[in-house]
């Protein structure tokens, strides 16, 4: 089972390492390393509060946005090109094509998020900005993020395009991310509203746990200029967006049981 | 080896009403060590029934067993080799890299798969070509590929769906021979195709399909008639003796008389004569005009009349259900 789901891992790493468009994201978070630099020249003694704030922001925003891509793409031309064909003709259950597409991207945005990470502390060296035990832990949950965002994009891709994935994918990441904004907004709002938005976000991975600095939390400001959270809180949050992804791919590996290949 | 029974599989389209049966009630059998060819017109729902079999496709109703094992049984994939139609395989491979994650998904150990690889590589004639990524493959080297990948876990059932497809005629007859030599190493080998003198050349046993149905199952010897169909005959004309110049004797324009499939080429002229006709009394008067004969060979309905009568018969009978 392992030798089977790490054949496929292989193979969906080399197919995503051809992908160009990949180049062209770290291009563009390279490019927000700069602009953080820039910005923190503009800024009064803040230098190392915006690159840090900036280059997370990248981190997040475009280790994201690849995860979606690659989740609704990676899946679904396996099944409009037929090459999916050969494959689960052989000994090989369709869980475990699923699970080994989703650790073949894994190991693509493990390597992106390193280098965008890579990158970032270049950057912080440069601002002389000092790389904390908060930057890194922030660091970590950024990883942590991309993953659960690539399982949400793959379950979706396995019954959908990857027009309609990509839109329920970005949705649901939006929504995740502004969970305790929207609680916020619809605090004062009708019971019935209160009630909708909060089964809405029930069903919603919690994907803002992964993105905490400059939130408050259990009453104190949590930020990674300042007082961060402790490596508990980090481990946490890792297994709650474990738990989403073991769900997700659960679910899509259903789904795609169900599926006939014409 | 393979057991198919009533396998049914409709397809309903997702916002209309409308169903398409691609298969209906099909039943066959495949014995081990038989090459086993399966044959019908574009849409007739051959690729269906195999990529039913190979676990693809969830059959509407019906059961099939592929080396006693219901399907989709992972066991017996373990067995099975399979070339899917048009081979889409991930083009920045090289055939090499390809049969090696054929084998990694068999649990193959390293040493045995690049073994294999090479054997099966140089077996299909891609030696040369084995550094280039599949990409830049033609469809016949492609086909080649797929039959490699096809064979690295050297299956006790081969299954092919179209492997003729896109090669030329020493390709076919690579690929021909191929298919005999699993026969002899006693293999079983079920293959579809459309191209009849393939299925004349090698089958063991056949099946007709067409609009989703079994048309016909069995050798092509029990399947074809031995009845005489007719007799053809080709006559070399005395120079000058065409029927169509102006000087032809009345004799030799009364020989096509009566005649099927009359063709003139030069100075040759090839006709059937009906299974009851009398070829002595014909070949007298072909005599008498100066003809010489070139050649008589009795017909007999060969698989190629058998399958544009089965496929002719399933359409009518198609045209008159779906008629008001």
């Amino acid at each position: 089972m392992i030798g089977r789901i790490w054949a496929i891992a292989l193979n969906t790493f080399r197919e995503a390492a051809r992908i160009r468009v990949l180049y062209g994201i770290l291009v563009l978070v390279l490019g927000s390393n700069l602009l953080a630099i820039f910005l923190g020249q503009l800024s009064l003694h803040e230098a190392g509060r915006v690159a840090r704030d900036v280059g997370l922001a990248g981190i997040s925003l475009f280790g994201s946005l690849t995860a979606i891509f690659l989740g609704v793409f990676l899946l679904y031309t396996e099944v409009q090109r037929r090459t999916i064909h050969a494959i689960v003709s052989k000994p090989i259950s369709r869980w475990e094509f699923v699970v080994g597409k989703y650790v073949g991207m894994v190991l693509v945005l493990t390597v992106l998020v390193g280098v965008f990470a890579l990158a970032m502390i270049a950057m912080l060296i440069s601002q002389r900005a000092g790389v904390t035990a908060g930057v890194v832990k922030a660091l970590v949950l950024s990883w942590f993020e991309v993953l659960t965002v690539a399982a949400i994009a793959i379950f979706f891709s396995s019954f959908s395009t990857p027009f309609l994935s990509g839109i329920f994918a970005l949705a649901m990441w939006v929504i995740g991310r502004l969970t305790p904004d929207l609680e916020a907004a619809t605090r004062y709002a009708a019971p019935w509203i209160q009630a909708t938005t909060k089964l809405a976000l029930e069903i919603v991975p919690d994907v803002h746990l992964f993105a905490v600095s400059g939130r408050t939390l259990d009453g104190s400001a949590v930020s990674v200029n300042g007082e961060f959270v402790p490596w508990s809180y980090v481990a946490l949050a890792g297994a709650h967006g474990l738990g989403w992804t073991v769900g997700l791919l659960a679910l899509a590996a259903w789904l795609f049981h169900r599926r006939d290949f014409v | 080896m393979i057991d198919v029974r009533e396998l049914t599989k409709t397809y309903r389209t997702p916002f209309a009403r409308r169903k398409v049966e691609a298969l209906r009630g099909v039943t066959f059998g495949v014995e081990r060590g038989h090459i086993f060819g399966f044959v019908g017109p574009n849409g007739a729902g051959k690729t269906t029934t195999i990529r039913t079999l190979m676990g693809l496709i969830r059959p509407t109703s019906g059961t099939a067993r592929l080396l006693g094992e219901p399907l989709p049984s992972r066991a017996a994939r373990f067995k099975i080799g399979f070339l899917p139609e048009s081979p889409y395989f991930y083009d920045y491979l090289t055939v090499a890299e390809l049969c090696d994650l054929a084998g990694r998904l068999f649990g193959m150990p390293a040493a045995v798969r690049k073994r294999r690889a090479d054997e099966l590589i140089e077996k299909v004639g891609l030696t040369r070509s084995r550094g280039l990524s599949l990409k830049k493959f033609s469809k016949g080297m492609l086909q080649r590929a797929g039959l490699a990948q096809a064979l690295m876990n050297d299956p006790e059932l081969v299954v092919l769906d179209e492997p003729m497809s896109g090669l030329d005629p020493i390709g076919r007859k690579e690929v021909r021979d191929l298919i005999l030599e699993l026969r002899d190493a006693g293999k079983t080998v079920f293959f579809s195709t459309h191209i009849l003198s393939d299925v004349e050349a090698i089958t063991d046993r056949v099946a007709i399909i067409a609009r989703g149905q079994l048309q016909a199952h069995g050798t092509p010897a029990e399947l074809v008639s031995r009845a005489l169909q007719g007799v053809d005959v080709t006559v070399r004309l005395a120079t000058g003796d065409a029927p169509d110049a102006p000087d032809a004797p009345d004799a030799l324009a009364g020989l096509s008389d009566g005649a099927t499939r009359v063709r003139r080429v030069g100075d040759e002229l090839s006709l059937t004569l009906a299974a009851d006709a009398d070829v002595d009394a014909w070949l007298a008067r072909a005599h008498a005009a100066g003809a010489r004969v070139v050649a008589i060979t009795p017909r007999h309905e060969t698989l190629e009349d058998l399958f544009v009568r089965q496929v002719a018969g399933a359409d009518r009978a198609a045209r008159a259900e779906a008629a008001p």
